[in-house]
């Protein structure tokens, strides 16, 4: 059993958090609210999101598990306006989800959740250093990465006591330091890992610019990095694992 | 087994050179497959699906490319994987040149063995392919490459080495389908000649290969054809009428059917689909690709006159409103479509012509003589309500006509006959003889009137790869356009580049040694040298052969040659002796 009424914008922050890293997922429909979790096929980059039920309008859920073509509901919930109101109910007979935007319904096909890439492992890591900085940060360092290279280093520096940002390129650098003032929090401990642009530039686009980001570093060690969403009542987690450096 | 086990014995294979050696390490090489044994007997054909499976990864080569450099480290961009292949010409050393794995997986931070998941397995590897070629929809050329990127970033160099070649169907490590065979009967010690029938009527090395070893040649004599699963079509070398009745006295003969081969298989009780769905009627293309949707009137006519399953041989041809053919070119315009199917059978309907019939009503006839094909063929079409034996061959719709002689006059009738029809000549078989799935061998000849050549002007190139990366290659042909007046040529004006169009490529006919002797002759006028492509100052003239030349919007002059091939380098002409647009034009109109 599951209905829920949820707004438009919310239903879309979540599900856009969960497609830059892939198609279909499995869907927790969890008395308390909703559940994903999923990794990309080459088992780097993860993505742990919750909803919870104080999130919706409305929720009703008994725990069952569905899959779902992301894009396909991303171009249903895209529908919508922003202030509108989305209904979503599952049929057990038929196993097809019932979405309704005032007048319109559109009755979405769901996938075997079988046939989905198995959720991944979250995990357990104790990552030393960590930085709070808003959203609009996290963009401009992967912007400006992304001008010179395919890869980007994050790290912190003990002594000086900042968070810096580094890409090299065949001709081209850029270097970008966030001190404790730039930032809203900075834990120091020793950090300093090489990441994918193509990951995290995907991860950036679902990162909202105006909201709090927390990244979690260490050294040679994934990062994780985590923001709230769906005003508070949403999290979404992302892990993304390193690229050794061989220099 | 591991892929890295696979490479390795791969890379042995490649760089054996005695046929006999080979044998020997593939047979050792499927003896170790283990349970894997089925991928590993289509891998070292660089095949991912049987060959009856039109299934394809459906990723293109610079997507591949671009997973090769994520994969290979920071800043290696698709762009510059090409250029490498562009000096090295060949993906496999480009792959196997980089060194991969720098990027983490999560499973190394998970408390789970090994960085990335541990080594790669050949079945990782070919269910992480068939995930490449199952995703569709939007998006799915992104979800390709980030498949392949985790696996190339789980290779060693030579596993990517091999991935690469695999990928991009470019395996050659000299492993043809008879070494296989070859391989499998040395391997599960079964005669050769079962493990070739079985692969005639299955399609599927690797499920032969594996019936083989858990069942033996009772396993392997079991194996039948499979309706809804298409089989090799038998294919005609050509021949003259003289040989054919020296050899064989008395000649099958036909009309040859300026058409596209296509192979039907019907069962009135149901063909299943991958997706669970059945269908009574599905049409194969020589290459055995599916091409059903394209063709309704096959599947109209195998509803109307066709009641028990059946595998038939045969083509179809366009057809205008008289029912006279029409050319090649209009058969392929419906032959490749894939929208718009109603619109295009209003502008070219086609028609389905059978000679051959390889299985009827639950039983294979592969190993029956031709005349007895024929004659089931003939009871299979003829109309249910008829008196069979009173109807005449030729008011039996679909069928195609049979004459069986010894007088060389006669085939010359029929020969006249069939070009007065509009068709492409006469086809000569062997009365006795029985259907072999994939061979062009003598038992079937096609013959057909002589064609002129044409002078063309070689105008590009591209260089080869592999083995010929040093040699120019697929060479482009043009023609002379413009004013081709009596003055002008008098006058002595040279040929401007601009007044050639071209007309098509031509790679075939051309030896190892030849092509060398090409690319000394062609390279000092190379003008421009992009990736594999060239462009070449006109300089030097073609002799070429075809078999038709149709209107194409594909090169510049608006025609194309149909199976052009390279008899000579025409050293007594120059580019403003070549042949014109005009005479191509008259040709095309003959």
């Amino acid at each position: 059993m599951f209905k829920a009424i949820v707004s438009a914008e919310t239903l879309t922050s979540a599900l856009d958090s969960v497609s830059v890293l892939v198609d279909e997922c499995k869907i927790h429909l969890e008395e308390d609210g909703l559940e994903i979790r999923a990794v990309d096929p080459a088992n780097v980059g993860m993505v742990d999101l919750s909803l919870d039920a104080a999130a919706f309008e409305s929720y009703e859920a008994d725990g069952g598990l569905i899959g779902v073509d992301l894009s396909r509901l991303e171009d249903i919930a895209g529908m919508a306006d922003s202030g509108q109101l989305i209904q979503l109910e599952l049929d057990e007979e038929t196993r097809k989800l019932h979405i309704q935007i005032d007048g319109l319904e559109y009755t979405l096909a769901l996938i075997d959740p079988d046939s989905i890439r198995q959720e991944p492992d979250i995990p357990d890591l104790d990552l030393p250093a960590e930085v709070v900085l808003e959203g609009n940060d996290v963009n401009r360092s992967v912007t400006a990465a992304d001008m010179v290279s395919d890869h980007i280093a994050l790290g912190v520096d003990e002594t000086e006591e900042y968070f810096y940002v580094d890409a090299e390129g065949d001709t081209d650098d850029v270097h970008l330091e966030l001190t404790q003032d730039d930032l809203i929090d900075l834990q120091i401990g020793p950090a300093h890992s090489l990441f994918s642009l193509d990951y995290l530039k995907d991860m950036n686009k679902a990162i909202p610019k105006d909201t709090e980001v927390t990244l979690d570093l260490g050294e040679e060690f994934p990062v994780k990095i985590y923001f709230g969403f769906g005003e508070g009542q949403g999290q979404v987690t992302y892990m993304l694992a390193p690229r050794i450096q061989s220099d | 087994m591991e892929f890295a086990t696979f490479a390795d014995r791969a890379a042995t294979i490649e760089a054996e050179p005695a046929d006999l050696e080979v044998v020997a390490h593939v047979r050792d090489l499927f003896a170790d497959a283990g349970s894997d044994l089925e991928i590993v007997a289509r891998f070292a054909q660089g095949r991912v699906f049987p060959a009856w499976d039109s299934t394809t990864l459906d990723i293109g080569p610079s997507a591949c490319y671009d997973a090769i450099a994520r994969a290979a480290g920071t800043n290696v961009s698709g762009d510059d994987v090409e250029a490498r292949l562009a000096e090295v010409g060949e993906i496999g050393d480009v792959a196997a040149n980089y060194e991969f794995g720098g990027q983490q997986g999560l499973g190394a931070f998970t408390g789970g063995s090994g960085g990335n998941g541990g080594d790669l397995t050949v079945r990782e590897v070919h269910e992480a392919l068939a995930d490449i070629a199952a995703a569709e929809g939007s998006g799915s050329q992104d979800r390709k490459v980030d498949l392949l990127f985790g696996l190339f970033n789980r290779c060693s160099s030579e596993e990517a080495r091999y991935l690469a070649r695999i990928v991009l169907s470019e395996m050659r490590i000299g492993v043809g389908e008879g070494t296989v065979r070859d391989a499998i009967a040395e391997a599960f010690d079964v005669p050769t000649d079962r493990v070739e029938r079985a692969l005639q009527v299955s399609n599927d090395y690797g499920q032969v290969a594996r019936i083989a070893r858990d069942e033996g040649i009772e396993g392997l004599d079991a194996m039948e054809l499979d309706v809804g699963r298409p089989v090799q079509a038998m294919l005609a070398q050509t021949g003259t009428v003289t040989d054919a009745l020296e050899e064989w006295d008395e000649a099958a003969v036909e009309w040859k059917y300026d058409g596209a081969r296509i192979q039907l298989h019907h069962d009135p009780s149901g063909l299943a689909e991958s997706d669970g769905s059945t269908v009574e009627t599905r049409v194969f293309s020589r290459n055995m690709e599916e091409v059903t949707d394209a063709l309704p009137e096959v599947v109209e006519f195998a509803a109307a006159h066709l009641e028990e399953p059946a595998i038939l041989d045969g083509e179809v041809v366009a057809i205008d409103e008289d029912g006279s053919p029409l050319p090649f070119q209009e058969v392929l315009k419906r032959f490749r479509r894939k929208h718009d199917v109603a619109k295009a059978r209003e502008d070219v309907s086609v028609r389905p012509v059978f000679f051959d019939c390889l299985h009827v009503g639950g039983e294979d006839l592969l190993a029956e003589p031709l005349t007895t094909r024929h004659d089931r063929l003939r009871s299979v079409l003829v109309d249910a309500d008829a008196d069979a034996d009173s109807v005449a061959d030729d008011e039996i719709e679909g069928l195609s006509l049979l004459w069986q002689t010894g007088d060389p006059d006669e085939i010359e009738s029929i020969a006249a006959e069939a070009l007065e029809a509009g068709h492409e000549g006469i086809m000569l078989k062997n009365p006795d003889s029985t259907y072999s799935p994939g061979r062009r061998g003598k038992n079937w000849r096609k013959r057909k009137p002589d064609v002129e050549t044409l002078d063309c002007v070689v105008t590009g190139a591209e260089w080869g790869e592999g083995r010929r990366a040093t040699f120019l290659g697929t060479f482009e042909l043009a023609v002379r356009a413009g004013d081709d007046s009596e003055e002008r040529r008098s006058a002595g004006s040279a040929v401007e580049p601009q007044t050639l169009e071209t007309v098509g490529k031509v790679a075939t006919g051309i030896t190892d040694e030849k092509l060398e002797e090409l690319t000394d002759l062609l390279e000092p006028h190379i003008t421009v040298a992009e990736g594999q492509e060239v462009e070449l100052e006109p300089a030097v003239v073609f002799e070429v052969g075809y078999e038709e030349i149709q209107s194409s919007p594909t090169y510049s002059s608006g025609y194309a040659l149909r199976f052009p091939r390279f008899v000579g380098v025409r050293s007594d002409k120059d580019p403003e002796d070549a042949d014109s647009l005009e005479r191509l034009e008259r040709l095309h109109d003959q």
